[in-house]
């Protein structure tokens, strides 16, 4: 078993680590997710990175949110470090003709050639961000006085989950006005303040409605669109023959119930993995207002009739809509598992097919 | 001639191993060797002095971790939550003159996070930065001890070879005892004397320059295993402080999100609090106003109920002017009224009516 460690941390040590890592992976790739999610490719590049293949052994192990299942914090990190730190490190370590010559001399040589070839490795990739805020212009009238704004933010939430915020704002200066974007003199590159940043950092963990309202209450902001791309949690599970490794802490949602039921049954061999890719949109042009992500349902439908009246005040004062949306990878003996929670739900999931 | 008296020795040829030796060759190579350590010496300083900084830096920005912490769990808030916080705050650089509602704690903690993270890793690469050194210096040990066993060797084969001159020298002494002095016999006997003497103060001068070079390498040796010694357990600090540094990162991680989610949601409560706080504000106000006016009245009443009795006597000449034409229009429509009723009725039963005057 795969023990926690610290707080919602799991350690995973190798040749699990890499099992799990190359699973990950491959349910990234058949993910098929747009732009509303983090970026696909340096999430797989950092997944390549955690492995034993490209560290060849630098590592025992790595650190696994229990509860989202994927990599933490601390993983996330190890690779980005480790490459800015190689950058300087590799002109220190001698060339690799040399350290090879140099193996059978010392342990020490051996290890710097692996090291060496581990940070030639990381040098060209682009790696997943443990945060990273852009803010794009998309249009601006100097004469109206006006502009408008698409703002990325790519997280891993506290919750180990891994988000994509990205919000299509109009911004009108006046006296009054919050800046929330400043321009360049030339008008053509934009800066997010830091009253934004902070503010669309905070709330990056709260459903796509509710930092449309935040920031549509702004005097001055018009927001056309926030749109909330998830991945995670992951729950994945598989033997390695003599001991079963699973996420540590799947969670009480409905799916996180089944899932744990299930693996009561004797496990299929291989990794079985569930991975949620969760999209949360509240926009002015969003036609109807609906939830099909069974394990997340629309504000309205959970209020008390108290809170609905207050909520329905509130929802006149702002013309969007929400949609919410959830797909699945998942591994063959998971699938009526996935196909039960959301057929319970009433949605039509998309649910891809882990690839062998 | 005596055979006490070994010529041969005089013809033999001395082979020292190595590219020979004079004082110059030796100064050069010590020199060489030194040069070699000296760089060592001073690689050795710069990744000391650069390994104090980073574990100094290391040590601080832990240390602000663990502050953080302490503080958003209150065990560290003597001057209470507030000014803990506010303390918190300035150790983020940039933050001091920054409202707090205006950056996210969580992200600055785990920017904080990641340099304390990036300072680990640096540390940690010096450790095979000094394992590499340490590999060298043995090498070197290895080449400086391969020198001394040359020397010592060279200084015995001059230690041998000066012993057989110094023995020539003697015997020969002894020969020319027995021949008189000038004869041929004699002066051949010198001549080789002073060949077997030239041959003896240059092996001597030999057997000095390998026995001082062998003492000098030994030394040298002695440095350079010192210098290997001080590295090796600078490598060891080096690595137990970053491995216990890099333990207590990777556990700390999760506690990290967590304290930073933690603070940002106290700014979002703070600012929930501030925007209750206007309103109550504005509550307190209004309802002060309708206190206050509420006593007013109270108070006031009676003289405004007075006042309203007060009209002036124009007033109330208009107003009983009114009334009383009021009053005759009332009953001039009620008399019309009732003599239309009253005609109404006799014409029902027949009866005249009555005649002007009549009662």
């Amino acid at each position: 078993m795969s023990e926690l460690v610290a707080l919602h941390t799991q350690a995973l040590r190798e040749p699990v680590a890499s099992r799990y890592l190359e699973g990950l992976g491959r349910a990234l790739a058949a993910s098929r997710i747009n732009k509303s999610f983090p970026e696909r490719r340096p999430l797989e590049s950092t997944l390549q990175a955690l492995r034993a293949d490209s560290h060849e052994g630098l590592y025992e192990s790595i650190y696994v949110d229990s509860r989202a299942g994927l990599p933490n914090l601390a993983s996330f990190t190890r690779v980005l470090s480790d490459r800015e730190v190689g950058l300087d490190a590799v002109g220190r370590m001698g060339s690799a003709e040399e350290l090879a010559a140099r193996q059978h001399e010392a342990e020490v040589f051996e290890r710097l050639g692996r090291k060496r070839r581990y940070f030639e490795l990381l040098r060209p990739l682009e790696l997943a961000p443990v945060d990273q805020h852009r803010v794009l212009l998309r249009r601006h009238e100097p004469e109206q006085s006006r502009a408008s704004f698409r703002v990325e933010l790519t997280k891993l939430l506290s919750d180990g989950c891994y988000v994509r915020v990205v919000i299509e704002l109009l911004q009108r200066a006046s006296l009054w006005s919050h800046k929330l974007v400043q321009l360049d003199a030339a008008g053509e590159v934009a800066e997010g303040t830091e009253a934004l940043r902070g503010m669309v950092y905070r709330f990056a963990a709260y459903d796509a409605e509710t930092l449309f309202v935040r920031l549509h209450e702004l005097e001055g902001v018009t927001v056309e669109r926030v749109q909330r791309g998830v991945i995670g949690p992951a729950l994945w599970a598989f033997s390695d023959g003599a001991e079963q490794h699973q996420v540590a802490e799947p969670g009480q949602d409905v799916l996180a119930r089944a899932w744990t039921r299930q693996l009561a049954e004797p496990l299929p061999p291989g990794l079985q993995l569930v991975v949620s890719f969760a999209s949360d949109t509240a926009a002015i042009d969003v036609r109807d207002e609906l939830s099909n992500d069974p394990l997340s349902p629309l504000l309205s439908s959970s209020l008390t009739e108290q809170e609905r009246a207050r909520y329905r005040v509130l929802r006149e004062r702002h013309a969007f809509k929400v949609f919410k949306d959830r797909k699945f990878v998942v591994s063959d003996a998971l699938r009526p598992v996935v196909e039960g929670v959301c057929a319970a739900a009433g949605t039509k999931n998309l649910i891809y097919a882990l690839p062998r | 001639m005596s055979d006490k008296v070994n010529l041969g020795v005089l013809e033999r040829q001395v082979s020292y191993s190595g590219e020979g030796i004079s004082v110059r060759s030796l100064e050069d190579s010590i020199a060489t060797e030194r040069e070699a350590q000296n760089g060592k010496v001073e690689e050795l300083k710069v990744l000391r002095e650069r390994n104090v900084e980073i574990q100094k830096a290391l040590a601080d920005e832990v240390g602000k971790l663990r502050k953080f912490s302490d503080y958003l769990d209150g065990t560290a808030t003597t001057g209470g939550f507030w000014a803990g916080f506010k303390e918190m705050l300035s150790y983020i650089p940039g933050l001091r003159n920054i409202a707090i509602s205006k950056r996210s704690i969580e992200e600055l903690l785990k920017q904080q996070y990641q340099i304390s993270a990036r300072r680990v890793k640096e540390a940690a690469e010096y450790v095979d930065t000094l394992k590499k050194s340490e590999q060298d210096l043995y090498k070197e040990i290895e080449r400086i001890n391969g020198k001394i066993i040359e020397m010592a060797k060279n200084e015995a084969v001059a230690v041998d070879y000066v012993l057989e001159l110094k023995q020539l020298v003697d015997a020969i002494e002894q020969e020319k005892q027995t021949c008189e002095a000038g004869s041929v016999a004699f002066r051949d006997l010198e001549a080789k004397q002073d060949k077997a003497r030239a041959l003896l103060a240059q092996h001597s001068a030999n057997l000095q320059l390998y026995s001082a070079a062998e003492d000098r390498y030994a030394s040298l040796k002695d440095n350079t295993r010192k210098l290997v010694e001080t590295i090796r357990n600078l490598g060891q600090d080096i690595s137990q402080y970053t491995t216990a540094a890099s333990i207590k990162l990777d556990m700390a991680s999760a506690q990290i999100q967590a304290i930073g989610t933690a603070a940002d949601a106290s700014v979002v409560m703070l600012e929930l609090k501030r925007s209750l706080d206007v309103m109550t504000e504005s509550m307190n106000a209004t309802t002060q106003f309708v206190s206050d006016t509420q006593v007013f009245f109270r108070r006031n009443l009676d003289s405004l109920v007075k006042e309203l009795e007060t009209f002036d006597e124009t007033t109330t000449k208009l107003l009983d002017a009114n009334i009383a034409e009021s009053r005759k229009i009332e009953d001039e429509r009620v008399a019309a009224a009732v003599a239309k009723a009253q005609a109404h009725k006799r014409s029902q039963s027949g009866t005249p009516a009555p005649t002007p005057g009549a009662s």
